[in-house]
């Protein structure tokens, strides 16, 4: 008889405890959208320094970690708040202080570099970019002439992930994801990551995943959290982004000094747990973000 | 009807271009205008061309209640359409999208484009932007983009952009025989401009009651204006009306 399957149902805590200075963590989800946001808040409160953030297409999760002081190294095509702010602001000051270096890709160099660390490829090649700065600022993209037709092309080279924090809206125990929508470049950050920390709503049984296999991401190594709501400020399948909150973050974003320290007291720092988190923006705004 | 915003001028100037065999019109991040160009067009003079829009949907159906131009991003809602642009998939397909929409910190002469910021000359940066999203991809590969300038004076037209994100220099894509069909129009809000026979950017039209010495101010380069340059044509009431009551329902773009 089995001895039946092995859970990897974890505790946030547990669950982002092992990342270690200097790892190189990719972060799930795009622009205001699926960002895994109660394990950016539970890596911000253990304050690991050094990271190197791969980011697709960034929100205020950036922000957050920079605050915090845990960023040495952005790589990414974009780090912003859409119409709320055109640039992240906690990130931009860092940028032009110099305490936070960062690394530009398009988005498709970035979709390039996590599938050659999927496919275990020192590089995938790519066009766009040929004629731009894209290698005069990141000279880890190597324009070259490819040995096939003798085109003009850039080298990307392999995002390789120590951990990727990814969101599902749901998952069973054992790691089987079920997002809802395209779940931008999520499968691939899994794939390019030595292991997975994938934030749920909703921790459902193997037979529900059965109902829809096509559906299901899944990866080698993976930690399962629940964490209800855990995307806010940003949106999942049930929830909106919550616009106003957002705007507070920019403001105190880019007033820095006791403002943003406000802020993480309140919403990082402060809460001993998500449960707590949840509490200090309340139940009324979060039914008030449920479509 | 109250006059057309500036928003409502772009969205209409931009479907009024679309080319007949523009089959695929994508609209990237934070383009209200763009999407509601490309829904505008879907539900008049392009029946036939899908709209994706970025990190969205496409397929905006017969624009009821349509999902394009919903004031917040990414709102879940906007979920619906006849298929979803998956972010990991998208660029496995270069021979679409036809067309696409750029923002930007600098523009410059040659139509050279830059989101990345400024930098400092040290390494560093006098102000960083927010990066460059798919522009370089996206500018290399599709049929024709747009670019939309949301502030138009000496700070963002320049004679030669800071950095490139996206290489607008016709002779520069021919050297390096980038596939794409490059820029179509440049909208701001004192004109339209387009590539002249030379390369450089030059006026096309200017918006109604906009002299040509308030370009020639506000542009970093000697910018070429014709004698007989003609006023932007005004959008009609038809236009303004399918686009407030049939696309832009929320007055996004008022």
């Amino acid at each position: 008889m089995s001895p039946g399957r092995t859970s990897v149902v974890a505790s946030l805590a547990d669950a982002v405890g092992g990342i270690p200075d200097g790892a190189t963590v990719g972060i799930g989800g795009a622009v205001t959208a699926g960002h895994p946001m109660a394990l950016v808040r539970a890596l911000a409160r253990r304050g690991p320094r050094e990271l190197t953030l791969v980011v697709p297409v960034a929100g205020i999760e950036v922000d957050i970690l920079v605050a915090a002081g845990c960023v040495a190294r952005v790589i990414g095509s974009y780090v912003g708040a859409e119409k709320v702010a055109a640039v992240g602001p906690v990130f931009r000051r860092a940028v032009q202080e110099g305490s936070v270096e960062v690394v530009d890709l398009d988005e498709a160099h970035v979709v390039a570099g996590l599938r050659a660390a999927g496919q275990g490829l020192p590089f995938l090649p790519w066009r766009g970019g040929v004629g731009t700065s894209y290698p005069q600022l990141n000279p880890a993209l190597v324009e070259f002439d490819d040995p096939v037709r003798g085109e003009r092309l850039l080298a990307v080279p392999a995002l390789e992930l120590d951990v990727a924090l990814l969101y599902s809206e749901v998952s069973d125990a054992y790691g089987n994801a079920q997002p809802v929508g395209t779940a931008h470049m999520d499968a691939l950050l899994g794939a390019a990551a030595a292991r997975v920390v994938l934030q749920v709503d909703r921790v459902v049984s193997t037979d529900e995943i059965r109902r829809r296999p096509e559906a299901t991401l899944f990866w080698r190594e993976t930690a399962v959290v629940r964490a209800p709501f855990g995307t806010h400020p940003y949106s999942n399948a049930w929830l909106t982004a919550d616009e106003e909150h957002l705007r507070a973050f920019v403001a105190a974003g880019r007033a820095g000094g006791e403002e943003l320290s406000g802020y993480m007291t309140t919403h990082v720092d402060g809460p001993a747990d998500h449960d707590a988190y949840l509490e200090a923006v309340g139940i009324r705004r979060i039914a008030s973000l449920l479509i | 009807m109250p006059d057309a915003s500036i928003n409502e001028l772009f969205a209409i100037l931009l479907a009024r271009d679309f080319r007949p065999e523009d089959r695929t019109i994508m609209v990237g991040a934070n383009m209200p205008m763009a999407r509601a160009a490309a829904t505008l067009a879907s539900l008049t003079t392009h029946p036939d061309a899908r709209v994706i829009v970025g990190l969205g949907v496409h397929g905006l159906g017969d624009g009821g209640d349509p999902p394009g131009v919903y004031p917040f991003l990414f709102d879940p809602r906007s979920m619906v359409g006849e298929s979803l642009m998956w972010q990991g998939r998208i660029f496995d397909d270069v021979s679409r999208p036809d067309v696409f929409f750029f923002g930007g910190l600098q523009l410059d002469r040659r139509g050279n484009l830059n989101l990345f910021g400024i930098p400092d000359g040290d390494g560093g940066w006098k102000m960083r932007g927010p990066g460059s999203l798919a522009l370089a991809t996206m500018s290399t590969t599709c049929r024709g983009y747009y670019i939309v300038m949301p502030s138009h004076d000496p700070r963002t037209f320049v004679e030669k952009v800071a950095l490139i994100s996206a290489l607008g220099d016709v002779e520069e894509r021919a050297r390096l025989k980038l596939p794409g069909g490059g820029i179509r129009l440049v909208l701001s809000p004192l004109g339209v401009f387009a590539v002249g026979d030379g390369g450089d950017l030059e006026v096309r039209s200017l918006h109604a009651g906009v002299r040509a010495d308030d370009v020639r101010a506000a542009t970093g380069w000697e910018i070429a204006i014709p004698d007989d340059v003609p006023t932007t044509e005004p959008p009609t009431a038809a236009e303004l009306a399918v686009l407030r009551e049939r696309v832009d329902v929320h007055g996004t773009l008022a």
